[in-house]
């Protein structure tokens, strides 16, 4: 807490500097200064001296809405537009440079502190005007509009006020959680507020250029700008967490769908409170085998939400819950192949907080068959089949951690079946999947809920509906991503030359086992502490360089194919297998019974044996030369070129100016 | 580097590791009892579709313990997952009545299978502190380990995950019937 009061006394650092040239001057120093003090700063820093020019303008752009693209001022290293500095990154800089600062004013001598405060006092009030939009809550005022931006959430029939400063985040779930404290939930927060209201302005100015305007009283669009970059980039940025609804909806086509089957929602809640009356009726026994264990889920569907909770002074059941349970009911009356399968419980839920129940139940349709196909069906295979789509991916992007996870995979029994074969099935793991995927089902089914922190995890949902599914694996992989670096820094630690164990068998054999543990808990608990949606996208979505982000929905699509048609393959493979070890049990147990028993008989299960060994070999021929080829693009070449020059030269330009 | 070093002196000083796997059917509280052994606090837990991997240490024993996902649809994902195991600790939820003879079923189901021959049987009859609850002594006569267990180690102990009553128990239960190597 002590850090938070004296956040602004830490910002200016040097003392000389003179008051005229406005606070501005002050912090560019600072930040200069900073520079120089740590050598690890994120990589999307821009390089030295480039802020300077810009910072005066600031409060002309802010209070005339100009073109958008004359913010357009820096490209980062990979050619990427860093979001006008004005507005946008360039406060974010500057904060989380004050937020190390902090963390680092012991290194600096004491002499420098207490010169500081002068400056601090001239620095608070010449950027008064700038309040508004750095929004660092100093004044009331300022919080009171912070806490609009980011209170006007669930729909209104189920509003409850929640204090931004409580422990309750602004979505109503707990900030504390097991892998993060509430101090650090509030550091981050500070920061991602600001950010939050300065993203909102900039939509607000981006859908006016298109002639969108919010119909409602609450100025939400309902209707979004066709597809393009631009609104891709938005959107990889963050929706305004009260448009996100909304937004979810238009992009999911949720209008089409609700169009094609009005009032069927109505009629299957009809349905559900007749069955929850009568429970009798055996026709419907598998739908109350559903209910019961939908009864199971519903009060430990986000226990730690307010919205969720039970409230202490009335004995009703929250309002939530009963919603909850009419979606889920609905759901497994509406679509039988489904049912329902758990964690369907938290992706009803979570819409619930976004969506009215009716369009909650539709979206929930429409995740389970357009983004995540077969995923929650009953015999999971839609699952099995991502996961497998995801190793491929992983194989094919990030060698390094997938040589853990392929030494993670057992080989099975039927390898040795042709002796004469030194050759493996290269793509067995399709078919029995690594066990780390016991880890990434639960991404994929639950789409990341429960597994990053909320904030996270709606930032991947935005992208989710306008991007497609392929969007949940470059997420994955930019999840392992950030493993991989963990594991490679963790292993370099451990490695210590010239200690030599005891017994060097028995060490790499546990080392083995202590790998896998390593990697399980290292992918278990990593995401949860993604709590910052913007480092996350940062370190990788937005780089051009990294690799996966060639990856597009077309491919995965393709990729799916194929390892539906491998796993298929290999459960013939495996079913012919076990025939032929049957047959060959009976044929020796017919020889065992008595020689004189008929010979014609074992004769035939000779020769069906035999074909049936042709065909598996046929077959495993297949398996071992199908290979799946990634497209692959020159990943390295920004095409942007072009574009890139222009746009440098554009900001010569307005130095010069 | 502390790691292959404590790892040294482990060896020296006879300490263990030892894969446990908990299962048993969803809402029993294996999560529950995962995280109370791990950080000693009551996670308000919500159903695992996953599963959750942490290790505890406990008297120089390093049990890794796989805490799965108990929903029925969700067991084939995990069921071929766990060779290796040293033992098994299956929890049920005493305070479920009406579910007693699925969670039955499932136990058999699950030590039936060959992975499961040589693992030591924990029986964790939890939420003692429910006043319904069978008692241990109940759970156990109910799942007749007593006739159908001949060649496995196994025991039944009363818990409560919320205030940790029987979790050590267990778990010194555990490393006392498993083989010093």
């Amino acid at each position: 807490m002590e850090r938070y009061q004296r956040k602004p006394g830490m910002l200016p650092k040097s003392p000389s500097v003179p008051d005229f040239h406005g606070s501005t001057r002050v912090r560019n120093i600072n930040l200069e200064m900073k520079r120089n003090a740590s050598p690890m700063l994120p990589s999307w820093l821009p390089p030295q001296g480039t802020p300077s020019p810009e910072r005066p303008s600031r409060l002309r752009i802010e209070s005339t809405y100009m073109d958008d693209d004359e913010n357009l001022s820096f490209i980062d290293l990979y050619g990427d537009e860093v979001m006008s500095r004005k507005i946008d990154i360039n406060d974010d800089d500057y904060e989380k440079d004050d937020v190390r600062t902090n963390d680092e004013c012991t290194d600096y001598p004491s002499s420098s502190r207490v010169g500081s405060k002068s400056t601090v006092a001239t620095f608070s009030d010449s950027n008064l005007e700038l309040n508004t939009d750095y929004g660092t809550r100093t004044g009331s005022e300022n919080s009171e509009s912070l806490a609009e931006t980011v209170n006007h959430y669930v729909p209104s029939e189920h509003k409850i006020l929640i204090d931004p400063d409580g422990i309750y985040d602004r979505y109503g779930f707990k900030k504390q959680s097991n892998s993060l404290s509430e101090i650090a939930y509030n550091r981050w927060w500070k920061e991602y507020a600001p950010y939050c209201q300065r993203r909102k302005l900039k939509w607000k100015i981006f859908l006016e250029k298109h002639k969108i305007q919010p119909q409602n009283s609450q100025a939400i669009p309902s209707k979004f700008p066709d597809k393009t970059e631009k609104l891709k980039r938005y959107i990889r940025k963050g929706i305004p967490g009260d448009w996100r609804g909304n937004a979810w909806w238009y992009f999911a086509n949720g209008d089409d769908m609700l169009k094609k089957n009005v009032g069927k929602y109505k009629s299957l809640v009809d349905q559900v409170e007749m069955l929850i009356q009568s429970q009798t009726d055996e026709k419907y026994s598998k739908i109350y085998m559903n209910m019961e264990i939908i009864e199971r889920d519903l009060n430990r569907t986000f226990p730690d939400n307010l919205y969720f909770q039970q409230d202490p002074d009335s004995s009703k059941e929250p309002r939530m819950i009963s919603a909850l349970r009419r979606i889920l009911v609905a759901f497994s009356i509406y679509n039988p192949k489904i049912g329902y399968c758990q964690s369907m419980n938290f992706l009803a839920a979570l819409l619930l907080l976004f969506l009215e129940e009716e369009k909650a139940f539709w979206m929930l349709v429409i995740i389970t068959s357009k983004y995540l196909p077969g995923v929650h069906e009953v015999n999971l295979e839609g699952v099995n089949i991502d996961q497998g789509v995801l190793m491929l991916c992983i194989r094919e992007y990030l060698p390094d951690i997938w040589k853990t996870i392929e030494s993670t995979c057992e080989t099975t029994a039927y390898h040795n079946a042709f002796q004469s074969r030194k050759s493996q099935f290269k793509n067995e793991f399709l078919f029995k999947l690594p066990p780390i995927t016991l880890c990434t089902v639960s991404w994929f089914m639950s789409c990341f809920i429960g597994i990053v922190p909320v904030e996270t995890t709606l930032r991947i949902w935005d992208c989710l509906f306008y991007e497609g599914s392929h969007f949940l694996f470059k997420i994955s992989l930019a999840i392992f991503k950030i493993c991989e670096h963990e594991l490679l820094h963790k292993r370099h630690q451990s490695r210590i030359p010239g200690i030599s164990t005891p017994n060097p068998s028995k060490y790499s054999k546990s080392h083995g086992d202590d790998a896998d543990i390593e990697l399980f808990q290292l992918v278990q608990s990593l995401p949860k502490k993604l709590l910052d949606p913007n480092d996350l996208f940062e370190k990788s979505i937005f780089k051009r360089i990294v690799n996966f982000n060639s990856l597009g929905q077309d491919e995965i699509d393709r990729c799916r194919k194929y390892v539906m048609s491998q796993r298929n393959k290999y459960k013939d493979f495996v079913d012919m297998m076990n025939k032929k070890q049957t047959e060959k049990d009976a044929s020796v147990i017919s020889t065992a019974d008595g020689k004189s028993s008929d010979s014609s008989r074992y004769d035939v299960s000779v020769s069906s044996s035999e074909e049936s060994i042709m065909t598996a070999e046929d077959l495993s021929e297949v398996l071992m030369r199908e290979t799946y080829g990634f497209k692959r693009t020159l990943t390295n070449v920004s095409w942007n070129n072009i574009g890139l020059k222009s746009r440098v030269r554009q900001i010569r330009k307005k130095k010069d100016r | 580097m502390g790691n292959s070093i404590s790892r040294a002196l482990g060896k020296l000083f006879g300490s263990r590791e030892m894969k446990i796997l908990m299962l048993g059917l969803d809402n029993a509280g294996k999560t529950t009892i995962l995280y109370k052994l791990k950080l000693n606090k009551i996670k308000t837990s919500a159903p695992t579709v996953g599963f959750n991997v942490e290790t505890v240490t406990y008297k120089n024993v390093k049990f890794n313990m796989w805490d799965v996902g108990g929903q029925e649809r969700l067991r084939p994902l995990w069921r071929h997952y766990f060779p290796a195991t040293t033992a098994l600790i299956f929890v049920i939820d005493s305070n479920d009545r009406e579910r007693m003879n699925e969670a039955k079923e499932e136990l058999y189901s699950i030590i039936s299978e060959k992975e499961m021959e040589n693992v030591v049987l924990l029986v964790l009859a939890n939420k003692q502190d429910l006043k319904n609850a069978m008692k241990p002594q109940e759970v156990s006569e109910f799942l007749q380990l007593d006739s159908n267990l001949k060649n496995q180690l196994w025991c039944v102990i009363g818990s409560n995950a919320l205030t940790g009553k029987g979790l050590m128990e267990g778990l010194s239960w555990i490393s006392n019937n498993t083989n010093k190597k």
